[in-house]
């Protein structure tokens, strides 16, 4: 079982995966504070002749799964 | 007789010779411990006396002079034994690497101590993924849930101990 993962996830994916599960496992308080650093935001603007273009948001597909 | 004698003080002194020179870990030298994370190292250059590791192989206990290895771990309890007693706390997973010094260090994403849980989040939030496991989701969003449920049943026979 330990393993099936390795064919759909990196491992970098599967340990955010086990990070986050332990953070919504803790009690209340702790949980508050720890779930902050589970989320990544990651906002990019280009900008070209001195105006900026569309802002494009990274963090939907985080703020979904995390949720 | 005299030679008899002679033969079974020299294998006498051979046994006490090669008892001396073995090589297994030991319980007198102190490990030094580093439980490091993203954002915080719960245990910098700590000497302890042991430091059992969920690793991927299976759970193994690393003492002092312990062979230098790279194990990766499960999500599961790291045991610290230090003269004081024993802490236990539960890691994400991550890697625990045995360095040559006498130097143990551990790097996971996340970890806290098993009193830091609470035992009716784990048992709902295994309900939940389980059920998304079961279910007629992606592969990848099954894949996520059975990961997420494997650190649940982890955690549920951690706290019941």
């Amino acid at each position: 079982m330990s393993s099936t993962w390795r064919n759909v996830f990196t491992y970098n994916k599967y340990a955010q995966i086990t990070a986050r599960a332990l953070r919504s496992s803790l009690k209340e308080e702790q949980r508050a504070v720890a779930e902050k650093r589970g989320l990544t935001a990651l906002r990019y603007q280009q900008w070209e002749n001195g105006k900026g273009g569309e802002q494009v948001n990274l963090t939907v597909e985080g703020e979904k799964s995390s949720g | 007789m005299s030679s008899l004698r002679l033969l079974t003080s020299t294998a006498r002194r051979a046994t006490t010779f090669t008892q001396a020179r073995r090589g297994y870990a030991e319980v007198n030298d102190k490990l030094k411990l580093s439980l490091v994370l993203p954002h915080k190292a719960i245990f910098n250059s700590t000497e302890v006396v042991q430091v059992n590791i969920p690793a991927e192989s299976g759970d193994m206990g690393v003492l002092a002079n312990h062979v230098p290895s790279i194990e990766p771990l499960r999500p599961g309890v790291v045991e610290i034994i230090e003269s004081g007693g024993p802490q236990k706390y539960f890691v994400s997973g991550g890697f625990a690497t045995v360095h040559p010094n006498n130097k143990l260090t551990i790097n996971v994403v996340e970890a806290a101590p098993l009193e830091d849980f609470s035992l009716e989040a784990v048992r709902s939030n295994l309900q939940e993924a389980l059920k998304v496991a079961a279910g007629n989701g992606s592969e990848a969003e099954k894949t996520e849930a059975r990961i997420e449920a494997d650190v649940y049943e982890s955690l549920q026979s951690a706290l019941a101990k």
